[in-house]
């Protein structure tokens, strides 16, 4: 009997443990789907830009529209990707909002079909870098990228694309991995399409690697781990502010990266996703861009000379051509042959 | 007569619900998943295939993950029992000067995230801005490091460091409980120490050290934070951070899922040996030869060298323990990573502030953190409860599949438990809560399983059956006799069930870098993705804040489990 009743209490705490779990649960989901349609709009972003850039974007937007909360998140355009895969395998896409700088990524999400089209009323303010917009998705920022240094370790200033083969580079040059950044890819891409993949064998010869994202590979090169890498332009310009002993060298062949910004077809949200992208492109969003020390894309933006950018009608001149159409299927391609050629795989 | 009757039939059935409950959570939280990921392991579009597992075995990168998951673990282990049993026998067996309080200095590195401790390491010894080598390098005028933080050897040190005191306890613990007379009838008879030391003592205390050494291999196969901070860059991987190289690049992609399950399957298969091992070595009977009761061990006296020793010993901790601790709060506190933080001018308090206050992340990761592992320690104590006794206390057909599952959760490592939640949970059997907080909190639970079972059923065999009879025969009513005999019995072991689970689940890594979303990082996810992302000065500091948080809840559960044992 005694061990009868011992056992009914404990099966009913137990059940009370799990009961509570699951209501709880319950609770919870109810209380955010009758949050969501209440104080009106919450809108996600899925975004590569870091938290320097797209925190300040953010912030600015809820102040300008009072009533929308926006959630990001700041990941590699290459987690970004999976997870979005990974959520459309799951039925929903948590996103509403993309804006990263892998540009064939668009281009295949736009085959796809998941896209909203989106001809915002800003658009004719600002330089479009591509040829065939249709509102499917639209550039918010002209991103670079240069050599980065370190100048306690490197003393002369790089100029031009094979100075990375001299000496003072020997194992200590990275760039960072295509598979997670968007930006490391697409420079891939620009630099195989402008010196050949012999570029990468001679680089490799002295001794450059993969990093890890692209954030990382710049916080070596400022901690002197690396004595140089490639590296995205407002992310060092952040250590720069910071203190860092870093420089951004460009060569002549610029490599500019258009980081779109697209809205998914799925959004329950389409109101304030617009709103939001409006407002990425707008003259605030914009100065915002350029004071971080990356490209904005209006020409009625200030940069400031200290970051030794281009202006944006510059930047879409001399920024190597590349027709995006050609790398989206190649892309698995380019991301192993980097890898297998740059990573010692131990 | 009535009454006995009545209590057969009834029983019967109560029995009965208890067992199926108690089975439906094993399988559940646990058996489920990892059949998820042999049956996704062997069998290609509904086939059993396994030849196509062979395949992706020796691909030359799965392979080679295999290969360094062995390697690390092999060198892991030995250098844990090297250290581990050298400091057990000299706080256990010599005359070192603050015995007592050596002893609890070296159980620190247990509160110690091995993976902060990697980062620590990384900037100490990455071989051309480690703050060390940078001192190597400008002292000999040398362009060659130190050490390179960054290779096997590296990762191998960092985790001995930080798991050295399972092998530490253990041997410690069997040191204490030997008879010492076995020795001393062996001197009596004339041997020397060394004779001693090698067929007497080494032989006793052989089974525990073996046994700590296991949970050690186990653990560092399965360990993520150290390979992924100190080897991913340069291509070091072993299975954990493949699988979350795989998840991660290419999620839902059947290739990427494929071979992580096979990876998984290899985990499995490993952990199951390894455990096989463990209770062989363990049922040879050594308990027998040392006994339960404590003696006074004879002292080995250290005479000149006690102090040397004790010096050495502090020098260990401080190496190991005082300086990454220093670094992390010293480079949380300096504005850009790479400037030098012995310079006043760099440091301030700026990051943590702006962790603390500004960085949004911050706040639902501790929150995360904070609920999940109170939840998970909640729930899993309460199941372990029920599942123990009916191990421990219940006859009933079928508990042999009970035994079984119940063995299940001491074998199975968390990235396979991550993995097996994402196959089960994320909507191919109807309920998708992937992406939420509550798929971490079914993993938290399956991989807490095991230490809440273990707490649940030692106290639980405390408890002998006649003490319920003496107070039911007495006139004790039954709510009474279990409210006032067994709960009392067994609430230790229900309180450090707790608290086993909670502080761990504080620091979690392995399952949740694995499962977060944008909203439910944990504490660990945070710094993990903050350093990922070269964002190495906040990470540090965010780590110093979250050291801060488990030294305070470490102390706040020794006050509280002293009170409740007096």
């Amino acid at each position: 009997m005694a061990k009868k009743l011992s056992l009914v209490v404990m099966m009913l705490m137990v059940a009370a443990t799990m009961l509570l779990a699951g209501c709880g649960g319950g609770e919870k989901k109810a209380e955010k789907k009758a949050d969501a349609p209440k104080d009106g709009k919450k809108i996600v972003v899925y975004t590569s830009m870091k938290e320097v850039l797209i925190k300040g974007i953010v912030d600015g937007f809820k102040k300008a529209n009072p009533g929308i909360e926006v959630d990001y998140q700041s990941a590699g355009a290459g987690k970004l990707m999976a997870k979005i895969a990974a959520e459309r395998q799951s039925g929903k896409i948590l996103a509403d909002v993309i804006w990263t700088s892998e540009v064939p990524d668009f281009y295949k999400m736009k085959k796809e079909g998941i896209l909203a089209t989106y001809k915002s009323p800003v658009m004719k303010e600002v330089l479009n870098p591509f040829d065939d917009y249709d509102g499917s998705f639209a550039a918010a920022r002209l991103g670079t990228l240069g050599i980065i240094i370190n100048t306690d370790k490197i003393k002369e200033a790089p100029t031009q694309w094979s100075d990375l083969m001299k000496p003072e580079f020997k194992n200590g040059f990275a760039v960072a991995n295509p598979a997670l950044s968007g930006t490391a890819y697409m420079s891939i891409a620009l630099l195989t399409k402008q010196f050949g993949p012999e570029y990468f064998v001679d680089l490799k010869s002295n001794g450059a690697r993969v990093g890890k994202g692209s954030g990382q590979v710049i916080d070596d090169t400022a901690s002197g781990e690396l004595a140089a890498c490639l590296g995205v332009d407002y992310i060092t310009n952040a250590k720069i502010a910071k203190g860092a002993h870093l420089k951004v060298c460009y060569p002549p062949e610029l490599l500019m990266v258009p980081s779109p910004v697209a809205i998914f077809k799925d959004t329950q949200q389409l109101d304030a996703a617009q709103k939001f992208v409006d407002y990425l492109l707008g003259a605030e969003a914009q100065q915002m861009v350029a004071n971080q020390g990356t490209i904005p894309v209006r020409e009625d933006v200030k940069i400031d000379p200290k970051f030794g950018l281009p202006s944006p009608k510059e930047a879409l001149e001399k920024g190597i051509k590349v027709n995006y159409h050609d790398i989206i299927d190649s892309k698995e391609k380019i991301v192993k042959d980097f890898t297998e050629l740059m990573q010692v795989k131990k | 007569m009535a009454k006995n009757t009545i209590k057969k039939d009834s029983g019967f059935g109560v029995a009965q619900l208890i067992l199926l409950i108690s089975i439906a959570i094993l399988v559940i939280f646990v058996a489920w998943p990892v059949l998820l990921i042999l049956f996704n392991a062997f069998f290609v579009e509904g086939k059993f295939n396994s030849f196509d597992f062979y395949n992706v075995l020796t691909e030359p990168e799965t392979f080679q993950a295999l290969k360094n998951s062995f390697v690390i673990a092999c060198m892991t282990t030995v250098g844990s029992v090297i250290v581990g049993t050298f400091f057990a026998w000299l706080v256990t067996r010599t005359d070192l000067p603050y015995k007592t309080f050596m002893k609890s200095l070296f159980l620190v590195p247990f509160m110690l995230p091995s993976f902060i401790g990697a980062l620590a390491w990384k900037m100490l010894l990455s071989p051309h801005s480690g703050y060390i080598n940078k001192m190597w390098m400008e002292m000999f005028n040398t362009t060659e490091p130190l050490f390179n933080i960054y290779s096997y050897a590296g990762i191998a040190l960092v985790e001995v460091m930080y798991l050295f005191p399972f092998v530490f306890i253990q041997v410690c613990g069997a040191l204490e409980r030997m008879d010492p007379t076995l020795e001393e009838s062996a001197r009596i008879s004339g041997a020397g120490l060394l004779t001693i030391t090698r067929k007497i003592t080494i032989p006793l205390v052989l089974p525990s050290i073996m046994s700590g050494a296991l949970l050690i291999m186990l653990y560092s196969m399965a360990h993520f934070g150290t390979v992924a901070v100190l080897g991913i860059e340069q291509g070091i991987y072993n299975i954990p951070t493949l699988i979350y190289e795989k998840i991660h690049q290419s999620a839902g992609s059947f290739a990427s899922i494929r071979t992580g399950t096979v990876l998984a399957t290899v985990l499995i298969a490993s952990a199951a040996l390894i455990i096989w091992t463990q209770q062989k070595i363990l049922s040879r009977g050594h308990y027998q030869i040392i006994g339960g009761k404590s003696f006074r061990p004879m002292e080995l006296k250290l005479r000149g060298l006690r102090y040397p020793l004790l010096f050495f010993c502090l020098a260990y901790i401080g190496f190991t323990i005082v300086l990454p601790t220093v670094v992390i709060f010293l480079v949380g506190g300096v504005q850009t990573y790479g400037l030098s933080i012995t310079d006043p001018a760099n440091l301030s308090l700026d990051n943590y502030k702006y962790i603390l206050f500004e960085y949004d992340v911050t706040r639902d990761a501790i929150f995360n953190s904070v609920t999940l592992g109170l939840a998970a320690a909640f729930i899993t104590m309460f199941a372990g409860v029920m599942i123990s006794y009916v191990i421990v206390k219940m006859k009933v057909r079928g508990k042999g599949i009970l035994e079984f599952l119940g063995m299940l959760p001491f074998s199975v490592p968390g990235s396979v438990i991550a993995l097996g939640v994402i196959l089960a949970w994320s909507g191919a059997y109807g309920i998708n809560i992937y992406n939420t907080v509550w798929i971490i909190l079914v993993s938290y639970i399956a991989r807490y399983m095991a230490f809440s079972l273990k707490a649940n059923s030692a106290a639980l065999e405390q408890v002998h059956d006649s003490l319920m009879e003496a107070s039911r025969s007495c006139g004790a009513s039954m709510w009474q006799s279990l409210k006032d005999i067994v709960i009392p019995l067994v609430k230790p072991g229900m309180i450090s069930a707790f608290f086993l689970i909670f502080l761990p689940a504080l620091r979690e890594l392995t399952v949740s870098i694995m499962l977060y979303a944008p909203t439910t990082r944990t504490i660990g996810v945070a710094i993990y993705t903050l350093n990922e992302d070269g964002e190495t000065v906040m990470s540090t500091a965010l780590a110093g804040i979250a050291l801060i948080l488990i030294v305070l809840g470490q102390m706040l559960i020794n006050h509280l489990t002293k009170k409740a044992s007096e």
